[in-house]
């Protein structure tokens, strides 16, 4: 793949990339920002929504060109507004929405079934490309090889000391979700940072982090290291998943297997599920102390707090809800709770 | 219209005959439920249809909620689910129930919900999956979910196309999917109750909520024609949505004719809500339960009445499903319901639609956190020329909605002229 192929905008973490990748397009992720300005227009037009996703529709609104096409994921109800706005208010952006089901079940894999068609069908009106058997096979290699960066990338977080901070691996991971694949590999490899022994272990849960502001402000003492997370842009990013077939058919249902394997989202996951998934990794992270960040208007996670503190068998969790503007205080604040005299769950 | 206008608003009986059911109902089903009898808590736009076919009595999530805020325990059972570490300012309308069942038969409003043995919902928003995993925690009750795709298609002008013309407007491989799961969903019921669904009977329960939906329209277009109001929204509320959760039985169809006489009769009487209709206002959003009053508190100063809910309008536009298989058809009345009210050009068209017919001056639209893109609605009015007031609040938080009365007052003062 080279840089001109036609950008494909990603917003969400349902979309198998190697669909993407096979019909010649440039997945590139869209995740708003901490911080930045709001577009009182967008604000109306999206009603009480988290400010990450109000922020990217204020992007997308002033630069609706930066990508051929856009893919929305209905994996939350902030994504599925930002659909809903898009598609009333840009008709000149090519425009579609990938809503894979949750609960596992034949209905739900034929209903898959057909947005994964839907969903290679337009990128391929984008690129001018058709799936074909051996572009996915290519396509799966590039993915993979950018999955085993992403091990190793995992393996340096939960060495002790860390060999990565976590804002150098929350940057690398949301930048290889908009590079070109074998770029992305590069740019998680370089992802190494010295860090010192002896810091707080930070297991990061709660809401997605849109860029790496807050990790780099919550490490920027050098107190706390995050050494992994469970939010779906970070090491839960759907970076790396590929499939292998004879046929276009057998990918698409490896695909649909992978995806009913996965924890998703807060959002669309039971707290029962997403709760698993953060006992497992931070444990596996040997963290000390799990955060849960919850942004402002994004409910799913609030939902999970509950049983995450009774799940994590004595490591604490400390929890900040975090409102538009307060972002650095929430930070700080965050902080103070994590390496000050901790309370068990 | 004949006879000599008469002002003032004795209750529409419809409304209180509704009502009065409802709570005999029930107390009948409280006491079932208490001697072991199976019950289903249900959410509004779960296939109500096949409980009713298998017999399992089912009890409305969101009405439900409405009857706990109505006699003030919404705060008390907000502050139950704050005390099992769950958010209280988040889904409040849907998480209602599930605090007031620690609120104690004394508290609970009509002596409480018994346990369900079955909690059903459909996966809506970030958060309705989780509320309903917390049912199916609570020892007897088992949770099942059903899938909630997107409004892809969404076609506006769908109010003349839905009965028949469903496949089209909501896609058949939605329709696939939410049809495969109440199969499912079926098989797993017959399974636990140890009955087999009656597909005659079912197809009798979805005639009937057909003819019931007629009824609705045919009432809704008497009061949009209607000049000036002759029911207070206030009555037609209850007398819609109590035979609403009643969808499918003789009763329902009965109570919606009633309605549909009485509306008619008061307006060849010439009865008017308030005499000095000068300002018709629509209502967009969930009732404001915990204050009725509100809605009628600005007739004598400006002499504005509220003309307009969602209730009879959804009814009346959105219900009626006609085909030969009634799962495909019944999991066609679900599949995009919500849709219709909330989801872009399916809500802006069809609340212009339902402003210009029914003469209205300005709308106040209530903006809950799970309304998606609401400001796609509100331009959708405000181009046409109608004000429009957005209120921030969820319906079901009085902490929220404190100042209503003074923004509303505010609003009609300064944006709604008078129009006659």
């Amino acid at each position: 793949m080279t840089t001109s192929a036609p950008v494909i905008g990603v917003v969400g973490n349902d979309v198998p990339r190697q669909l993407l990748l096979a019909v010649g397009g440039h997945p590139h992720r869209l995740t708003g920002s901490w911080e930045g300005d709001i577009d009182p227009v967008a604000q109306q037009l999206l009603g009480a929504t988290d400010v990450a996703v109000t922020r990217l529709l204020t992007e997308l609104r002033e630069e609706a060109r930066a990508v051929d096409g856009l893919v929305v994921c209905n994996d939350s109800q902030a994504h599925l507004r930002l659909f809903y706005v898009l598609r009333a208010t840009a008709p000149e952006l090519p425009l579609h929405l990938l809503d894979m089901p949750r609960d596992d079940s034949e209905p739900a894999r034929r209903f898959a079934r057909f947005q994964l068609e839907a969903l290679a069908a337009f990128c391929s009106g984008l690129t001018g490309r058709a799936l074909d058997d051996a572009s996915l096979a290519d396509a799966a290699v590039v993915e993979a090889a950018l999955g085993d960066a992403l091990r190793r990338l995992r393996v340096r977080r939960r060495a002790d000391p860390p060999q990565c901070s976590g804002a150098g691996a929350l940057d690398a991971i949301l930048d290889a979700a908009r590079l070109a694949p074998s770029e992305a590999v590069s740019r998680i490899d370089a992802a190494q940072t010295s860090v010192p022994a002896g810091v707080t272990r930070v297991h990061m849960t709660g809401s997605s982090h849109p860029d790496a502001a807050f990790y780099r402000e919550l490490e920027r003492d050098g107190r706390c290291v995050v050494v992994s997370e469970d939010h779906d842009t970070g090491d839960a990013a759907w970076l790396g998943p590929a499939a292998s077939g004879a046929t276009v058919a057998e990918v698409i249902e490896g695909l649909i297997d992978a995806h009913f394997e996965r924890v998703t989202t807060s959002a669309t996951a039971t707290s029962a599920d997403r709760v698993a998934l953060t006992r497992e990794v931070a444990q596996a992270a040997g963290a000390d102390v799990v955060a849960a960040v919850v942004r402002d208007l994004d409910e799913g996670p609030l939902w999970d707090l509950a049983d995450q503190r009774a799940a994590l068998e004595g490591r604490p969790l400390i929890s900040v809800r975090v409102t538009p503007g307060a972002e650095t205080e929430s930070a700080r604040e965050l902080v103070r709770g994590l390496v000050g005299p901790a309370v068990p769950a | 219209m004949s006879g000599a206008r008469t002002a003032g608003a004795s209750r529409l009986e419809s409304a209180a005959a509704a009502t009065a059911f409802q709570k005999e109902w029930f107390l009948r089903l409280a006491e079932r439920a208490r001697a072991g009898e199976p019950i289903a808590l249900a959410n509004a736009d779960a296939p109500h249809e096949l409980l009713r076919a298998l017999g399992i009595p089912y009890v409305v999530n969101q009405w439900w909620s409405s009857i706990i805020s109505a006699k003030r325990a919404g705060p008390a059972s907000l502050a139950a689910v704050a005390a099992q570490g769950m958010p209280d300012d988040s889904r409040q309308y849907d998480v209602l129930p599930l605090g007031a069942q620690d609120l104690g038969d004394t508290d609970a409003p009509w002596g409480g919900l018994p346990e369900p043995r079955f909690a059903i919902a459909e996966r809506s928003g970030d958060v309705t999956h989780k509320i309903f995993e917390r049912w199916g925690r609570r020892p007897g009750t088992e949770t099942f979910l059903l899938s909630r795709t997107a409004a892809v298609p969404a076609p506006a002008g769908w109010w003349d196309r839905v009965a028949h013309d469903w496949e089209d407007v909501f896609g058949a491989a939605r329709i696939d999917l939410l049809e495969g799961e109440i199969r499912m969903l079926a098989a797993t019921l017959e399974q636990r109750v140890g009955r087999a669904l009656d597909h005659g009977r079912l197809a009798e329960i979805m005639a009937l909520a057909n003819e019931q939906a007629e009824w609705n329209r045919r009432t809704r277009d008497l009061l949009a024609a209607a000049r000036p109001l002759p029911v207070a929204v206030t009555d037609i509320i209850p007398a819609v949505m109590v035979p609403q959760w009643h969808r499918g039985t003789a009763w329902a169809v009965e109570a919606a004719r009633r309605l549909h006489d009485e509306v008619a009769r008061r307006i060849d009487e010439g009865h008017a809500v308030h005499d000095g209709e000068r300002r018709r206002l629509m209502w967009i959003g969930r009732g404001l339960w915990s204050d009725l009053d509100m809605y009628r508190s600005f007739q004598e100063e400006f002499g504005a009445v509220f003309v307009w809910s969602m209730y009879l309008a959804i009814a009346a536009d959105g219900y009626a499903r006609y085909g030969d298989d009634p799962k495909r058809a019944l999991a066609a009345r679900f599949v995009g319901l919500t849709d219709l009210l909330y989801v872009p050009p399916m809500s802006s068209s069809w609340y212009v639609k339902e402003a210009l017919a029914h003469g209205v001056d300005g709308v106040v639209h209530l903006v809950a956190d799970d309304t998606p893109a609401p400001g796609v609605i509100t331009s959708a009015l405000e181009e046409r020329g109608i004000p429009v007031l957005e209120i921030r609040a969820s319906n079901a938080d009085p902490r929220a909605t404190g100042d209503v009365r003074e923004r509303i007052a505010g609003f009609v003062r300064e944006r709604v002229p008078a129009a006659r």
